[in-house]
């Protein structure tokens, strides 16, 4: 359709009709809980992460009271305990990692000129994963068995079952199925920036938070696998009596706090750089111009994310590793306020050039960084090793972190609320109540944190429940517990504006006057997203595009119709957004929560060692998960392409390296290969800690090089026949395609028994000794993936037979060559590893 | 980080090369995945040395050579990005939507990074020259 | 370092309030970036830098010579065990306290028995974590004589927050006359002996002369601590009474049972007998 088409009054009103019908949201009182379409899953997202700070809130303020006056009996220890285990547990893990994907859901397509996110259905299962998982960990202490080891959860306490009881495993179980979904939102947030930006948006043009949050989701790959990985460890300590953690045994609790804090640092970012996001989005509104070095921004973001990575030593200052290892973490958690101070100059800058007008969320953004800065210079304090071995695990470090979560997440959370507010409901909040909480909440977080620098500093440690009077700390305290109330109330204003927003009247449409697409969002909110996808050609296009919104509405760019009855929306290249295929997007089903409900139960059921029923639960995930991508994945269009506007035409159904499917298969893939990378650190980190490893005598004698090599061959002809099956299919030679995928999954079934005989054959005995528990490990995950390619080989093979798959539509067989690949390095490692080292032969 | 460069008309066959080599979103990433190399090389170089010797040797070629060439290669894609942010065009700020503007803000970022990335190397090798023993 | 901290806290704050203050364009493009290069990148790291060299050599750890004295300290669900090695002599237990000679160096070997502990006594030193299978060292260096307070660092438990301990930091010739007295603890027989052996005491606790036992802390110089049930609690005669009969209420998470069997009046001769032994 042409410029001209548009016009017509009577055709956009069609158009309007058929877009809505498409992205109508199901009703019913059941039905409407299985919508997929981001709009309606990133408010439930928020909204139930908000509770669950609220909660975690109130678990603060009863810990606040007990510690308000020295020994105080108000709370016993035991509840104590599990107080400040929850309610760092679950600020981190329930409240600001979702918080920032639940936000990114809703804003992320919005801000891209996207009608969704490429995998919705995705999205849902993710919710619904976090749903289940978080009411499962947070409900326990209302039975009195929340887990109470610190929300480090550090062994032996934690691992011991004479120590510490349900509580570890519900943490443990629990929230590794909330790191599945944080996981699963990140490859969906990476593919939405990467592949769903629009037309025209290029690297240069996408909006600094489409940076940050691409920046932020790749540091969830590389961060929380480690700690699944530990999870991994910890579990098969507990449940099983591989003894990873367990000195008398060989193992060592060091490596729990390597696992745990090469993810627990870099999240620290992963909760910061958002908000700082969120601040790049503000500032330039406010201050009426583009924001000041975009390059630097990135830079930022970019290096941060680097840098995190080296600094999680500095956790373990004090366990007594040699001096010059601390040191290279003293640098680089140095070196990290680098960056940090950076950002805060570029939005210095900008309001300094700009003209700035007061605002709300601007008093926000100015008052959380204000808060930030001390945060951050008690950070450079502490990354002095010497000065952080007296402020380690005390007060110091508790005001040190609130400070830099306070200013660097909530605050800044509160101020992007009061901002986003109008996009969501198409209602503002109100100014004045807005203002009188942040001074509330500005002056209970100094009047809360700044004393316990203090009372640290005179010895108060951390996760005490009490302590004693003559340790002279008990005025600092007690300002401490007032200053929580006064915050408190702010939290308890800023609930009450939103609790009275239903009663206000709809603001107009961009109230802020913002130059970003986000804000083409309509009060009168239509799901579609957007009428249709711009043509982008500044960085600020409601600010510099002439006639800019008009075009949108009158969807006189792309894709303005659905004229198939699809939800659609637009795939372009990563590096400057030329669009390359629309892409059809799944619709409202059950299928996800069905699927969160089955993997749910198999983590829950576990917790409660009813492993039979865990089984069935496992067999249940995976029939949903094929029923999931059987029905709804790789569907062969019913024509090649279709027009988008403007003499456009694009395809329908592309595979390999330009599709969103194969970069979510390479995406969740790297998320794997770093997992397992944890799994061989372990491997390494006891060869470091034994002078003969591995050890020989009965049960612990290594495989030898027979069996692993054996495994390696034949997982590594499993990936070349698969290899065989992608070309011959895409050759059309259909039948040798299906012969090599059939051959490759007799490879893979193959490889589990040839890896599984090498442990087996010489009685390996993982509860004797680390050594076997550590090669059981990795024989286990490697014959497990194996399994899985086989399950995917033999998937393929049925897409080909059921006519599903062709050499033309092949995305099946791209997407599980990606897989193969990154087996057949996990064969190669795991391998090599247990069979070649040195000693193991 | 100012590299000069030269502008003898035989080298301006180099730079034409250089600048036909596009920075990417993965040569963006060169510099500070050369500091995270340079980083963990050094860590386990010392972590395993004293775990499983006792001590570690100071300036050891490996070091010394290691450290240097992380600079090098920083240096390097620095170069590289810097040639490719002097392709003319409109003056800063580089945000028009076409492909020499993308370019120069890919190039503009690398650069910047290979600037952090240099000075965040050398915070990871003076440990190693201040601190001499195991423990 | 607090003061610079200070300093920067407060020109970033004036800078961010002056920034939102001034006219539009009162800064142009290139003046912005200059301004975010050099405030923003290349100050932060020179100062960051210096920082980093300057405090490098503060992590050296203090050397010790082989005849210096060591401690060995382990950290106990919620107590310390502590066991003195002077050089060429034979080692002495103690426990829940700790005795250093003022102007010398003591190499304390931390380990664990049975969680993560840290040792940390901030008068004194930076803390160093006892872990399960390490041995951690520390070496301290008193240069005044006085009590210093310690305490657990690393989260251990029930009572965690109850687990702390004396320091006593005695002139050099004081303490090497004390560590000979330690040597020969003179036993102290009595109803409180009996007492102590009939309620099966001994099965835990060492009190020179009438029992061996390392279950739990040794008793035998109880009457010449200044604190009870490891630093959490002033040691007077109505709270040993008390930590007796109804240890798990006092502390909870300790091992020791509650005696409620045992009456007021054999609880309180238990505790006069321990209390005579200095």
């Amino acid at each position: 359709m042409s410029l001209h088409a548009q016009d017509d009054p009577a055709l956009r009103a069609a158009q309007e009709e058929r877009l809505r019908a498409v992205w109508k949201p199901p009703t019913g009182w059941f039905f409407r809980w299985t919508d997929t379409n981001n709009n309606q899953v990133g408010v439930w997202y928020t909204l139930t992460a908000f509770g669950f700070m609220l909660f975690a809130g109130v678990l603060a303020m009863i810990m606040r009271a007990q510690l308000a006056v020295p020994e105080n009996d108000l709370v016993s220890p035991a509840t104590f305990n599990q107080l400040f285990t929850l309610h760092g547990s679950m600020m981190m893990f329930l409240f600001a990692v979702p918080m920032f994907e639940a936000v990114s859901i809703i804003l992320l397509p919005q801000l891209l000129g996207a009608r969704d996110l490429p995998f919705p259905r995705l999205s849902a299962f993710g919710y619904w994963s976090f749903l289940i998982g978080g009411v499962f960990v947070t409900g326990s202490i209302f039975f009195n068995v929340a887990p109470d080891g610190g929300w480090f959860m550090y062994p032996p306490f934690t691992t011991r079952t004479d120590l510490s009881g349900l509580g570890a495993d519900i943490w443990m179980l629990g929230l590794s199925f909330i790191e599945v979904s944080s996981v699963a939102a990140a490859v969906e947030l990476i593919v939405g920036v990467l592949k769903c930006r629009p037309p025209g948006m290029r690297l240069n043009l996408m909006p600094l938070y489409a940076w940050y949050i691409l920046v932020v989701a790749v540091m969830i790959l590389f961060a929380f696998p480690p700690l699944i990985a530990g999870d991994v460890l910890f579990e098969m300590e507990r449940l099983l009596g591989w003894p990873f953690f367990d000195q008398a045994k060989g193992g060592d609790p060091i490596l729990w706090q390597h696992l745990f804090w090469i993810f627990g640092h870099p999240e620290v970012y992963i909760v910061f750089l958002p908000s700082i996001a969120l601040f790049a989005m503000i500032v330039p509104t406010f201050a009426r111009r583009h924001l000041l070095g975009y390059p630097w921004i990135v830079l930022a973001a970019v290096g941060t994310a680097f840098l995190s990575f080296g600094l999680w030593v500095h956790h373990m200052f004090t366990t007594g590793l040699p001096k010059i290892s601390l040191a290279f973490f003293s640098a680089a958690s140095e070196a990290v306020a680098i960056p940090t101070g950076i950002q805060i100059f570029a939005f210095i800058a900008t309001l300094w050039a700009g003209r700035v007008v007061w605002s709300t969320p601007l008093l926000y953004v100015t008052g959380s960084l204000a808060i930030f800065v001390i945060g951050g210079l008690t950070g450079v304090m502490v990354a002095i090793a010497p000065f952080d071995w007296q402020a380690h695990d005390t007060y110091f470090i508790v005001a040190h972190l609130h400070y830099v979560l306070i200013g660097g997440t909530l605050i800044p959370l509160f101020g992007g609320l009061y901002y986003y507010w109008p996009l969501i409901t198409g209602k503002k909040l109100s100014d004045q109540l807005g203002r009188t909480a942040f001074w509330f909440l500005f002056v209970g977080a100094n009047l809360t944190f700044f004393p316990m620098h203090f009372s640290g500093l005179l010895g108060m440690p951390r996760r005490v429940f009490t302590y004693p009077a003559e340790l002279g700390i008990g005025g600092l305290n007690m300002a401490s517990t007032i200053g929580s109330w006064v915050f408190a109330t702010g939290v308890a204003i800023v609930c009450v504006d939103l609790a009275l927003s239903p009663r206000r009247r709809k603001s107009p449409r961009n109230p802020w006057a913002a130059g970003t697409l986000e804000w083409l969002a309509h009060p009168d909110d239509e799901d579609w997203g957007i009428r249709s996808v711009p043509l982008i050609e500044s960085r600020y296009p409601i600010w510099d595009q002439t006639d800019f919104v008009k075009k949108v509405d009158e969807g006189r760019f792309f894709l303005p119709d659905a004229e198939e009855g699809r939800r659609e929306t637009i795939v372009t290249s990563v590096l400057d957004a030329r669009p390359v295929q629309v892409v059809r997007l799944g619709g409202p089903s059950i299928k996800p929560m069905l699927t969160a409900i089955a993997l749910g139960s198999v983590f829950i059921l576990t917790t409660y060692h009813l492993y039979w029923a865990a089984l069935v639960g496992a067999v249940a995930t995976l029939g949903m998960v094929l029923w999931w991508l059987w029905t709804g994945t790789a569907e062969i269009p019913e024509k090649d392409s279709k027009p988008i506007g403007h003499g456009i035409e694009l395809p329908l159904y592309i595979s390999g390296a330009s599709a969103s499917g194969w970069w979510a298969m390479f995406i969740t893939m790297m998320a794997d290969a770093t997992a397992f990378s944890g799994l061989v650190f372990g491997y390494f980190f006891f060869w470091t800690r034994h002078e003969d490893f591995p050890p020989s005598g009965v049960g612990l004698d290594g495989p030898g090089a027979f069996w692993p090599m054996v495994a390696l061959a034949v997982s590594l002809a499993g990936w070349l026949m698969t290899i065989a099956a992608r070309e011959t299919n895409r050759r059309g030679m259909v039948g040798a395609a299906r012969a090599l995928l059939a051959l490759g999954a007799v490879a893979s079934l193959a490889a589990i028994g040839a890896g599984l005989a090498g442990p087996w054959l010489s009685g390996l005995a993982p509860k004797l000794h680390v050594y076997p528990a550590i090669v059981w490990t990795l024989v286990i995950w490697t014959t497990a993936h194996a399994g899985v390619g086989a399950i995917m080989q033999l998937y393929t093979l049925a897409r080909s037979l059921a006519g599903k798959m062709t050499p033309k539509y092949d995305a099946d067989v791209r997407n599980i060559t990606v897989y193969q690949h990154f087996m057949a390095l996990t064969a190669l490692v795991t391998y090599a590893t247990i069979g070649l080292f040195p000693g193991a032969a | 980080m100012k590299n000069e460069t030269p502008h003898g008309p035989e080298r301006r066959g180099v730079r034409h090369r250089l600048r036909q080599l596009r920075v990417t979103l993965w040569t963006l990433i060169v510099p500070p995945s050369v500091w995270a190399v340079h980083f963990l090389f050094c860590y386990l170089w010392v972590a395993v040395s004293c775990a499983k010797l006792g001590a570690f040797p100071r300036f050891t070629v490996a070091f010394v050579i290691g450290t240097l060439v992380a600079e090098a290669i920083i240096l390097a894609s620095g170069w590289i990005a810097w040639v490719q942010t002097r392709t003319p065009g409109d003056p800063a700020p580089h945000d028009q939507g076409t492909d020499i503007d993308r370019l120069r803000f890919l190039a503009v970022s690398t650069l910047l990074l290979a600037g952090l990335s240099f000075v965040a190397v050398i915070f990871t090798a003076v440990p190693a020259l201040m601190l001499t023993d195991c423990r | 370092m607090v003061l610079g901290a200070v300093v920067i806290a407060a020109a970033v704050g004036g800078l961010m309030f002056a920034a939102q203050r001034s006219r539009e364009g009162a800064l142009t493009h290139q003046q912005g970036m200059r301004l975010v290069l050099w405030a923003g990148g290349v100050v932060p790291t020179v100062v960051l830098l210096t920082l980093l060299i300057a405090t490098l050599p503060a992590m050296r750890p203090i050397a010790v010579k082989p005849d210096d004295l060591r401690v060995t300290v382990t950290g106990e669900q919620f107590w310390w065990r502590v066991r003195y090695q002077p050089a060429g002599q034979a080692a002495i237990d103690d426990s829940n306290e700790l005795r250093v000679p003022v102007g010398r160096n003591v190499e304390l070997l931390l380990e664990a028995g049975d969680v993560l502990h840290s040792f940390w006594v901030p008068g004194l030193a930076g803390k160093l974590d006892m872990v399960p299978g390490r041995t951690n060292k520390l070496v301290v260096h008193a240069t005044r004589a006085g009590r210093f307070r310690g305490q657990c660092a690393e989260f251990c438990g029930l009572s965690h927050a109850l687990m702390a301990f004396d320091v006593v930091a005695m002139e050099p010739a004081a303490f090497d006359a004390w560590l000979a007295a330690r040597r020969t603890p003179a036993p102290v027989g009595g109803d409180g002996a009996r007492l102590f052996a009939a309620n099966g005491c001994g099965g835990c606790h060492t009190v020179a002369g009438v029992s061996e036992a390392a279950i739990g802390p040794n008793l035998t110089h109880l009457g010449s601590r200044a604190s009870l049930g490891a630093g959490m609690q002033r040691r007077t005669h109505a709270n040993l009474v008390r930590f007796i009969k109804q240890a798990p209420t006092v502390k909870p998470g300790a091992r020791m049972p509650a005696y409620p069997q045992l009456t007021n009046e054999d609880a309180a001769t238990i505790a006069r007998w321990l209390e005579q032994s200095k």
